[in-house]
């Protein structure tokens, strides 16, 4: 097996009396597609949280290629390689679809407010990779005809890519993906499904929150199980299908059962 | 009339045209600000003050705070409500250098802007993490203990004041006088034109995609990697070298200062300005700037009304134009041939 990414350990994640994460493991390899899924309320979101520094842990670690993410801050943990979408579509409206890239892609720069104020070399030749390579990923994920459009009056199913687009922006090693065929209909979904294998063939690792569940099987190399901020199932897709306990989460307990 | 937009006009013609007629205009509209002193017999006259003075202050002094707040408020979305805080430091650093060193005018004029960017950063650094509302009342406090500070302390005469502040060293040969103020709005004029350079430089790059991701959604922007706590502290303290300047300026122009020239309204007038001009647009806030610091002086003949007159005016446009007289440029048409110049 390739070697680990992402190592969560013993995760818990306190809020108040409520328990959102309770002892999770959970391993990443480099270049697999891991699922992340669940009932509502299950904590796959509160997951991200935890790894991208949004919430620090109550207690248990998150390792990220040798780094010790905890205590970090959410631009330096972005700069280790971690990119995030949101659930709920959050662009920044006001700019154009290749703003938001190039904002993204800034991460990695080393020019700042007075190389911009003066125009040295470095800066305008940092502003030129920028643009060429926000140019670049649109091509890649197919909304290039986009890109002077404001994020804001894009087409939806755009706006979803659009946030895939940004975070591949920071050039991540990790790619966390909450939801992104939400609201999508079958068909779009399946074209999502072929952008994210394109994804991790172009050498990315992805976390992926899904509830869809033929988008999942279809992609996923494997898949974990989440219940009441629980893993209860962590193996392949064709495995965790017929879980009981997956089953259960899902559906309840099935009728012949009870 | 109906579809007439004065920004997008404007707009239209800086992009219809070419580098060399962009050139003619940028020296044409300059050309016509520095000739304005000379304008003062026309119906711009303003009936009682001198118009040459009123020139300077308010209205070349509130163009340029107005764009030095506007980097705050319009372009990082920091709501600023104690401004006067940083004009104030500027003023007094120009006020107390000059009573107690030989310094001249621009020689403290770097001192006077180190002194506010030092104290945006000592403030930001601290307060910057709060957002929104708590933020507002923050900066609220500092501008008080600004001037509360300069009150109560002897070293700054308390009340009194300092007066006697030199007046500038002469340009070119050319001596700044009490009774003609041209050289003087002429050099405020200078400062404003560097300081508008130096918000186009940061704003087609870095600096200016950071503060307007951080202004719509800081969270996703610091997720997307961008250093939000150190680009609002720049942000801050490059407003406050702004305000330090124009401090220094208003000292040098008015020979004396005083603690109840820096009250909390200066601040809330200089958002008013940003505000009613188009907040995050700089042609908006320098077009702000100028009519509120020139209408009051304009209706002075009516005397005890005419603040009411302002209000009015104020109340009225913002309801015409509720997001300024200018808003801010959205347009994507602008905005694909945005790299040509950047």
């Amino acid at each position: 097996m390739s070697k680990v990414l992402l190592k969560l350990e013993n995760l818990t994640m306190k809020f108040g009396g409520v328990t959102a994460l309770n002892e999770v493991n959970l391993e990443i390899h480099e270049g697999e597609i891991l699922a992340l899924i669940g009932p509502n309320g299950a904590g796959k979101t509160t997951v991200f949280n935890v790894i991208t520094g949004v919430y620090q842990a109550t207690s248990g670690s998150v390792t990220f290629d040798g780094h010790n993410l905890a205590g970090r801050k959410r631009f330096q943990i972005t700069g280790l390689g971690v990119a995030r979408t949101f659930q709920n579509i959050r662009l920044f409206g006001d700019m154009t679809t290749l703003e938001n890239v190039i904002t993204a892609t800034d991460v990695h720069k080393k020019s700042g407010l007075v190389g911009a104020l003066f125009g040295t070399p470095r800066a305008r030749r940092e502003e030129k990779e920028n643009r060429a390579k926000a140019h670049e990923i649109l091509q890649f994920i197919g909304i290039d005809e986009y890109a002077d459009r404001l994020a804001k009056n894009l087409p939806y199913g755009v706006q979803r890519r659009l946030e895939i687009a940004r975070a591949m922006g920071t050039s991540p090693k990790l790619l966390l993906l909450d939801e992104p065929a939400a609201g999508f209909n079958p068909q779009e979904k399946v074209e999502l499904a072929a952008t994210i294998k394109k994804v991790r063939d172009a050498g990315y690792t992805v976390l992926l929150i899904e509830h869809d569940m033929s988008l999942i099987m279809g992609i996923s190399d494997r898949v974990a199980v989440l219940d009441f901020g629980t893993k209860i199932a962590d193996d392949s897709p064709a495995v965790v299908q017929n879980d009981p306990r997956v089953i259960e989460a899902y559906l309840g307990v099935p009728a012949d059962a009870s | 009339m109906k579809n007439f937009n004065l920004r997008d006009f404007g707009a239209g013609i800086w992009e219809r045209s070419n580098r060399y007629q962009r050139i003619a205009i940028v020296l044409l509209v300059i050309t016509l600000a520095a000739l304005l002193p000379f304008a003062g017999a026309s119906f711009l006259a303003t009936p009682v003050a001198a118009y040459d003075a009123v020139l300077v202050y308010p209205v070349a002094i509130f163009v340029l705070m107005s764009l030095g707040l506007n980097i705050v408020v319009g372009k990082s979305g920091m709501l600023d409500l104690g401004y006067v805080a940083f004009f104030a430091i500027g003023a007094y650093t120009n006020g107390l250098l000059s009573m107690h060193t030989g310094l001249n005018t621009w020689e403290i004029m770097p001192i006077g802007i180190g002194a506010a960017m030092f104290a945006g950063v000592l403030l930001g650094i601290p307060t910057l993490r709060l957002r929104g509302d708590y933020l507002a009342i923050v900066t609220l406090g500092f501008g008080e203990i600004i001037r509360i500070v300069a009150l109560n302390v002897s070293w700054t005469n308390g009340p009194n004041g300092i007066s006697g502040i030199q007046m500038p060293p002469p340009i070119l040969g050319k001596e700044f006088a009490l009774d003609d103020q041209k050289l003087f709005f002429w050099v405020v004029l200078v400062m404003i034109l560097l300081t508008i350079w130096m918000i186009r430089r940061l704003t087609v790059r870095r600096p200016g995609r950071a503060w307007e991701a951080i202004r719509q959604d800081e969270d996703a922007a610091e997720l997307m990697g961008v250093p939000t706590l150190k680009y609002k502290i720049w942000s801050f303290t490059l407003g406050a070298a702004i305000g330090g300047a124009a401090g220094v300026l208003y000292a040098a122009k008015n020979l004396f200062i005083s603690p109840e020239m820096f009250t909390l309204n200066v601040s809330i007038l200089i958002l008013a300005c940003v505000v009613f001009g188009g907040i995050g647009n700089i042609w908006g806030v320098i077009l702000g700037g100028a009519i509120l610091g020139y209408l009051p002086d304009r209706i002075r003949f009516i005397s005890d009304a005419r603040l009411l007159v302002f209000g009015l005016v104020l109340v009225v446009v913002m309801n015409f134009r509720p997001d300024g007289l200018l808003p801010r440029k959205k347009r994507e048409k602008a905005l694909i041939k945005k790299g040509a110049n950047a």
